[in-house]
């Protein structure tokens, strides 16, 4: 238990780091934009846990409920590149600046390292 | 079915793990979202301050529809039961499925083939005709690019969605 509060003590500091540096980028160069990395990372597991329960893990002979597992995590890898592509864009057309555009990546890689590593570390076992 | 195997190499080993089947199809949507964002990026490059082409050249929907059409292509790719491509199967050859899967996955190449045409057109027609110079060009490129990326992605989400047949027949016995 003590390594698992550990855990959460270490996670929690690293994602407070990631907000940190996200609106660190926004609100030092008065442009808000870059707060839309975390949307996005806030996002990105979302279509894998959804469509995760909509498939039945039963029955792997039927592919067709696992094109549904698929099409999450298409989503999901499109999400996940989209939050290091949204920064890199606005940076290059000069709507923001590199050293926001790199902040605003580095926060956001924390944000969802986070939340990955939340899911790994506390993964529910109940299935029976 | 060593007895049925067509070529000479056979797959190597990793490549039937459910690991590196998830991994390819999380690296096919980020290679679409790169390719879409590639796109988006020239679409904004272009109307931002920095575009300082003298007679002005904007991103507009003739630049988007290769784009929009390798997408299809990709769609309608994926979305093809793979193993109903094989007549072999005996219940499925009697309805002519084989046939009509076969036709409905050329026309989805054709529109991926359709779309990376349409992206080197467009790059010549639009940008290299006209003698643009390099950032104005890099507008064209990235369409080309866009569609090249989109055609590898349905490339490797093909592949691994093969992979997942292969190993959910091993799971079936």
């Amino acid at each position: 238990m003590t390594a698992g509060l550990k855990t959460i003590i270490s996670l929690s500091f690293v994602l407070a780091i990631g907000f940190l540096l996200v609106i660190l980028s926004c609100a030092l160069f008065k442009q808000y934009l870059p707060l839309l990395v975390v949307a996005t990372y806030v996002l990105a597991p979302l279509p894998n846990w959804v469509c995760g329960r909509c498939a039945n893990p039963d029955d792997f002979v039927e592919s067709s409920s696992n094109a549904v597992v698929d099409f999450g995590r298409f989503c999901t890898g499109f999400l996940v590149l989209m939050g290091v592509a949204l920064p890199a864009l606005l940076a290059h057309s000069e709507i923001i600046r590199w050293a926001a555009a790199l902040m605003s990546i580095t926060g956001g890689v924390l944000i969802y390292g986070t939340i990955i590593a939340f899911g790994m570390f506390f993964q529910e076992e109940s299935e029976f | 079915m060593p007895e049925e195997r067509l070529w000479k190499f056979r797959k190597p080993e990793w490549m039937n793990s459910a690991t590196a089947r998830s991994a390819g199809v999380y690296s096919a949507g980020a290679l679409f979202s790169l390719a879409f964002f590639i796109m988006v990026d020239a679409a904004v490059w272009s109307h931002s301050a920095k575009n300082g082409s003298d007679p002005p050249i904007h991103i507009n929907f003739v630049d988007w529809l290769p784009l929009i059409f390798s997408s299809l292509g990709m769609l309608i790719i994926n979305s093809i039961e793979k193993t109903r491509l094989s007549a072999d199967s005996f219940s499925y050859s009697g309805n002519g499925v084989a046939w009509k899967a076969r036709v409905v996955l050329f026309l989805g190449f054709a529109s991926l083939a359709g779309g990376m045409a349409g992206g080197v057109t467009v790059l010549v027609l639009k940008y290299i005709v006209p003698g643009t110079v390099w950032p104005t060009l890099s507008m064209g490129v990235s369409n080309v690019a866009a569609n090249g990326l989109v055609m590898l992605s349905s490339v490797v989400l093909w592949i691994s969605q093969n992979m997942e047949d292969e190993y959910s027949y091993n799971l079936a016995l």
